[in-house]
């Protein structure tokens, strides 16, 4: 779980960086997020292929099963960059902090991901290149696809969700259902 | 006011529909009687110049690609028109006398037909004399084809303006014979008293006297006070109310159809996400408040979650008061609404006079991005703002919060034909404070020279604001792509507020034959000269070749 | 005094037909920047306790046009109470904006009083300067050649946004000697003002204040050959209103 570090690291950016909102290493992005854990291929009952949009998903909702490990396909149909971000609302608000943070930075555009720019400005400071690699979710940029494992542990309240900043207020955002 | 209520399923069968039915496409007719009213705003009757007997008039709903045919009837005693602000249609349907027809005379009807190319959120009004000031404006709906990039359970117009009870032409004569007549804002011997017991007195004396040296005020935010605001047609105390139901999107479509005042929106408690700006999409972009200049529309999605009411509040940029509306789950509830900030006033920096080291980095603010500058450069600067740096006119942003600048506008589809403009022209707002009359260049519209542009081409209009006032520069029939540093991001309006000591350029796509009219839309500004003609000829096939390089 | 009464009636009459020809209908237009205005300021309309001897004073100023071009009129004069006018002056002129704050203004004076009848051409500059001194500059020749320039300043303190101090003082200069007028070459005059209004609108403002007077130099001694008293200290309580 690369999680701890990567929110550690933005935040010690952000404040070299002078501004003045540091993210929080948000408890959203503990170690063990209590609404599933990262699946194994081999455990894979169900594929959901789930295509994104500018700004919105192929789903309203999807229905899975407590204990199921499921596995996502993630077309992106659209010409902006999209998220397939797995989490209870809670957690996709302290999520949307970062990537507005990201994209301020330059490290995330409307269209894509910023590699160089990540690199270039942390390791200039001495840091480690920061990546968006938080296990429960995918960017997946225009026209491309992605996959996502993820094992549901117990029923709750749950959303897949784009936080890339103002989609998901504009409603790229959809429930888990839990069925029997 | 109309209110839409659109079920998710409604939103795709109506999707769905369009779908299938835009072969045969659709045409609508729409009547429009102007004519006069008594209306009570205030606690006196006055008489409004109305439009189908109401203010605002009713929201007129179109759809994209409909063949539309508007009858309006003219039963004033004196010339009338419609202008649709933002519509890209044939010059002579844009409905400005003298420009685009002779007007519609007193007991007359005029027809405008035109296909509708765009879709978003618009509005109309008289662009006779100064009408609008007196009731004639209304909002219009355009629903797209494609599906929209945003979901929303409800849609509401939220449409802001200023009523006087003064008729215009009682206001631009006070203004002709005393420029100060509506500033009871001003600097007095206890204001001054004050700085001095806090800056020391030499440094209020000092600061009277710049300004003294300059004879101009910096408490001059608005020429015109006195006014009522109103939201969708209902004062502050008649407090307009949308619906909703917890966890609902709200798409709320503000357009300030203001003769003369700008406003700070907010909704306390709610995040409002900004998806169109001037009737185009964008990316959506969360803010806590935005500024609206007079004529610009945002449409915002809200999602109220708790079960309690929510105030919109909108005061103006003055603070001379507020227009307000509410939310709630139910009619009838109401929740507290804020007080008005402090009073804004300009600094130095406003008046583009430089004094001392400006503090560029201090204020995150990188003016003019420049047109083909790496959309990415700036973004460590911040979205670049309007306002000078230290203007004293800027927003100011409270702690933790987000204050929608236009850098962080963005276009939701980056324009095709985004390119390095053909040739720059440059426009110096101007004006005369003092005896009141306004100009581009120094000449007002009667004494100007139409600008001649070639169809085609794509211009850069260079905006120097020479003035200490705020200008919202309207161009008709045409876009004007505002370069805010996002390159091929740089978002597409028919209004760019165009701030004190600013400079600000906007790209012409010139893609709009026919005589246009090009204006600050502040009513005053408009009315004593800050406006122009604008015709755009097509060019002989050899000259658009050397034109084009 | 038959003279007298037909140029006042001629110039009322100029003046009514202006302000009528400016208010009659215009007909709508997408643009009016050329419009006219027609404006007329009663600066002070004042009662003056002088030396124990009571007078009504006024000082009004006229105009109509647009933003370029005016027809400008003063007036200006003094009546003890219960006596004949002392002094009564009217100016009518043609103003013209030459810069962002100051008209160029020619025309014509016409003293009524005092007597002899004296006409003069003018040539001024209206305007604000800068720290918001409104300033009227003017240069007189009479149909006798005799030249003389008259220099006025003002200001508006604003103690609250509806109480106004204002200070206003005024200079008369003569280059030759006018012995009839009671006119010395040189320094004529200074005359110095502070007066109290209060805007119950911006349109009516009843104001109290002090006016001061002192004649200098060669009219100084003009005026006390004649035995009256060069300095003058009075009281006074008016109206400031305009339309």
């Amino acid at each position: 779980m690369k999680t701890p570090i990567f929110a550690a690291t933005l935040a010690v950016c952000l404040i070299a960086m002078g501004l003045s909102s540091p993210i929080r290493a948000d408890e959203g992005h503990g170690h063990h997020p209590s609404f599933g854990t990262p699946g194994k291929a081999a455990d894979v009952k169900r594929t959901v292929t789930v295509i994104t949009r500018d700004n919105s998903y192929s789903h309203e909702a999807i229905t899975v099963k407590a204990g199921e490990t499921v596995k996502f396909v993630i077309r992106n149909e659209g010409s902006l960059l999209h998220e397939f971000n797995i989490g209870s609302p809670d957690a996709h608000a302290a999520h949307q902090k970062e990537m507005m943070q990201m994209m301020e930075m330059g490290m995330l555009t409307p269209t894509g991901i910023d590699a160089e720019k990540m690199k270039m400005d942390h390791s200039a400071m001495g840091m480690k290149p920061m990546k968006h690699d938080d296990p429960n979710s995918v960017l997946v940029e225009p026209g491309k696809t992605r996959e996502l494992i993820w094992k549901f542990t117990k029923p709750m309240k749950l959303e897949f969700a784009c936080n890339v900043p103002g989609h998901y207020q504009s409603g790229m955002v959809g429930e888990f259902r839990f069925g029997k | 006011m109309n209110i839409v209520r659109m079920s998710g399923l409604g939103a795709v069968l109506v999707a769905v529909a369009l779908t299938v039915l835009s072969v045969p496409a659709a045409a609508g007719t729409y009547s429009l009687t102007i004519e006069k009213k008594t209306v009570n705003f205030t606690g006196r009757d006055r008489e409004a110049m109305t439009i189908n007997g109401q203010v605002p008039g009713p929201t007129l709903r179109f759809k994209e690609g409909e063949d539309v045919t508007i009858h309006v009837t003219n039963k004033l005693d004196v010339d009338s028109s419609i202008h649709w602000h933002g519509f890209i249609l044939p010059y002579q349907m844009d409905g400005v006398p003298g420009i685009s027809f002779p007007g519609i005379k007193p007991g007359e009807t005029f027809t405008y037909r035109f296909k509708v190319r765009q879709s978003g959120t618009y509005w109309y009004h008289s662009h006779s004399g100064m009408q609008e000031q007196q009731g004639m404006y209304g909002p219009v709906i355009i629903e797209p084809v494609k599906r929209e990039p945003y979901r929303y359970d409800r849609d509401y117009v939220v449409m802001l303006s200023d009523w006087s009870d003064q008729s215009p032409h009682a206001i631009l004569s006070n203004l002709k014979k005393k420029s100060d007549y509506y500033q009871y804002g001003q600097r007095t011997l206890g204001a001054f008293l004050d700085d001095a017991a806090e800056k020391g007195f030499g440094a209020a004396l000092r600061d009277r006297l710049e300004w003294g040296e300059m004879r101009m005020a910096p408490t001059d935010i608005a020429d015109v006070a006195g006014y009522a605001f109103l939201t969708n047609g209902r004062t502050a105390a008649q407090n307009w109310t949308g619906l909703f139901r917890p966890g609902e999107r709200v798409r709320l479509r503000f357009i300030n159809g203001s003769a003369m005042s700008y406003f700070d929106v907010r909704i306390p408690g709610l995040k409002m996400t900004v998806v169109q700006a001037d009737g185009n999409d964008v990316l959506p972009m969360p803010v806590d408040e935005f500024r609206i200049a007079v004529a610009e529309t945002y449409d915002v999605i809200v999602q109220p979650k708790e079960d309690r009411a929510y105030t919109i509040f909108a005061q103006s940029m003055d603070r001379a008061g507020a227009a307000r509306g509410t939310l709630a789950p139910r009619e009838g509830m109401v929740v507290e609404v804020p007080p008005l900030s402090p009073r804004p006033q300009l600094t130095m920096a406003d008046m583009g006079a430089s004094h001392g080291d400006m503090d560029h980095a201090g204020h995150g603010a990188a003016p003019g991005g420049g047109a083909g500058a790496d959309p990415h450069a700036g973004h460590v600067m911040g979205p670049m703002s309007e306002y000078v740096p230290g203007s004293g006119l800027a927003p100011v942003r409270k702690a933790g919060e987000k204050f929608l600048v236009y850098g962080d506008l963005r276009a939701m589809r980056p324009y095709a034909g985004y390119r390095k403009p053909d040739r720059e022209i440059e426009l110096k707002l101007t004006g005369n404070m003092e005896r009141y009359f306004w100009s581009i260049n120094g000449k007002k519209y009667s004494e100007a020279e139409p600008i001649r542009l070639k169809y085609g081409e794509r211009v850069r209009f260079k905006f120097v604001n020479t003035t200490m006032m705020a200008h919202p520069m309207h161009l008709h029939g045409m876009w004007m792509q505002l370069d805010n540093g996002t390159g091929r991001f740089s978002p597409l309006k028919h209004v760019v507020n165009v701030a004190p000591g600013m400079t600000l350029n906007v790209d012409v796509p010139v893609d709009a034959e026919g005589e246009w009219a090009f204006h600050c839309h502040l009513m005053y500004h408009m009315a004593t000269g800050m406006f122009r003609k604008i015709i755009v000829e097509k060019q002989s096939a050899a000259a658009n070749q050397g034109a084009g390089r | 005094m038959k003279g007298l009464e037909s140029k006042t009636v001629v110039l009322a009459a100029g003046l009514i037909g202006m302000v009528w020809a400016a208010a009659g209908p215009s007909p709508v237009r997408a643009m009016e920047d050329d419009q006219v205005t027609t404006f007329v300021e009663v600066e002070q309309l004042e009662y003056r306790i002088k030396d124990g001897k009571e007078s009504l004073s006024w000082d009004a100023q006229a105009w109509v046009g647009g933003d370029y071009h005016k027809l400008w009129f003063k007036t200006e004069g003094e009546a003890p109470v219960g006596e004949r006018l002392e002094e009564a002056e009217f100016q009518a002129l043609y103003s013209r904006l030459v810069s962002d704050f100051f008209d160029l203004q020619v025309g014509l004076r016409q003293d009524f009083k005092p007597e002899p009848e004296r006409t003069f051409a003018v040539v001024g500059l209206h305007g604000l300067a800068r720290y918001f001194v409104e300033t009227d500059l003017a240069a007189f020749v009479s149909h006798e050649g005799e030249v003389s320039f008259r220099a006025k300043g003002e200001i508006d303190l604003r103690l609250t946004q509806r109480l106004v101090l204002q200070p206003m003082a005024e200079v008369n200069l003569a280059v030759q000697s006018v012995a009839e007028r009671h006119v010395g070459s040189g320094v004529n005059d200074v005359e110095l003002g502070l007066r109290l209004r209060y805007e119950i609108a911006r349109e009516f403002a009843p104001y109290i204040g002090v006016n001061w007077e002192r004649k200098l130099g060669e009219t100084a001694d003009l005026t006390r050959a004649e035995g009256e008293r060069v300095d003058s200290f009075a009281v006074v309580a008016g109206l400031r209103f305009w339309f």
